[in-house]
């Protein structure tokens, strides 16, 4: 097999059969933000904006090393972002912004 | 204006539920805000599938597998469509799946996986588990599930087989596991007590749930 044939034989979401490491049985209970990025998926499917094969190849599109270091919500709602930029049903520049705004917001709000 | 005693002063007491959000669910709040101003999404409906979500466990699932070990009549329908049987025994679906419902017997063991991503029968089960959104999972579920249901703690005799159904995004799997012996007296809240969310998944059998 040649050095590249096995990146395109597998996009890094493929790896049924592929040999790895021991199932280590973990869960956890999703925090706030998690649950209503589920939430905010389902939502997107019911109004056909995203549906739940464009979310999954949305998350492949963003490639083996994003896929590896962030952890499972945060690909979601990266490749939500990209795929409403890609609809230009978002502005790149009006989500800076309002992340910004946000920031900014919890920023002034005291810790009670 | 009351003197600063310090012993009052809690500004450094780090509380996790208010610390600052994290850059992630930045982005989560200002999607979702942008979205909704946008008329994109409405104003609660994040809010009202939230508590679908929380709606949704295995306890569902377990009083479908109880049903249709009390009725013979309901678990042919059920095999012939899963999603059917479910909504006629009241379970709503909230997305656009098929569901497909795989019976043990006493020659086939079934085990659900989802090799691209983390599809699951969520009506029915609620969210996954993370051992099942992860890479060893589903990598290896395909290729040596016995070695996998041995991980679980799960021995399936050599001369029953075992077949893995790969999930996708519209196709959704659940596992009737066998009724186990001895529990013919029992009513269906008994029954359902017995099935668990791995019983449903496939990596354990009723019989190794203690």
């Amino acid at each position: 097999m040649s050095s590249t044939e096995s990146l395109i034989k597998h996009l890094p979401n493929d790896i049924g059969g592929m040999p790895a490491d021991r199932i280590e049985q973990i869960d956890h209970i999703l925090l706030p933000w998690e649950k209503r990025c589920h939430a905010l998926a389902d939502v997107l499917d019911f109004h056909k904006i995203i549906s739940t094969e464009e979310k999954r190849r949305g998350v492949e599109a963003l490639g083996s090393d994003i896929i590896g270091k962030l952890t499972y919500y945060e690909r979601w709602i990266v490749a939500f972002s990209v795929i409403l930029f890609e609809k230009q049903l978002l502005q790149p520049e009006e989500l800076a912004l309002r992340m910004a705004e946000v920031e900014k917001r919890h920023q002034r709000e005291p810790v009670l | 204006m009351e003197t600063h005693d310090h012993s009052h002063d809690h500004a450094h007491i780090e509380n996790p539920v208010d610390a600052a959000p994290g850059y992630y669910e930045v982005m989560e709040t200002a999607v979702r805000e942008l979205l909704i101003e946008k008329q994109f999404i409405g104003r609660g409906e994040i809010r009202r599938q939230i508590e679908v979500i929380d709606s949704r466990t295995p306890a569902l699932g377990a009083k479908v597998v109880a049903h249709a070990w009390a009725d013979p009549g309901f678990r042919s329908r059920l095999l012939a469509d899963g999603r059917a049987a479910c909504e006629e025994f009241g379970i709503s679906f909230y997305d656009d799946t098929r569901l497909i419902v795989l019976e043990n017997t006493h020659k086939v063991h079934n085990l659900i996986v989802c090799t691209l991503c983390s599809c699951y029968p969520r009506t029915v089960l609620g969210l996954p588990p993370d051992w099942y959104k992860a890479k060893p999972y589903r990598a290896r579920a395909v290729k040596e599930p016995r070695a996998v249901l041995t991980e679980f703690g799960t021995d399936i005799p050599d001369d029953v087989e075992i077949r893995v159904s790969d999930s996708t995004a519209i196709v959704r799997y659940l596992v009737l596991p066998r009724r186990p012996e001895g529990t013919e007296n029992y009513t269906e809240e008994q029954l359902a007590a017995l099935v668990t969310r791995d019983t449903m998944i496939g990596v354990a059998t009723i019989n190794t749930v203690k």
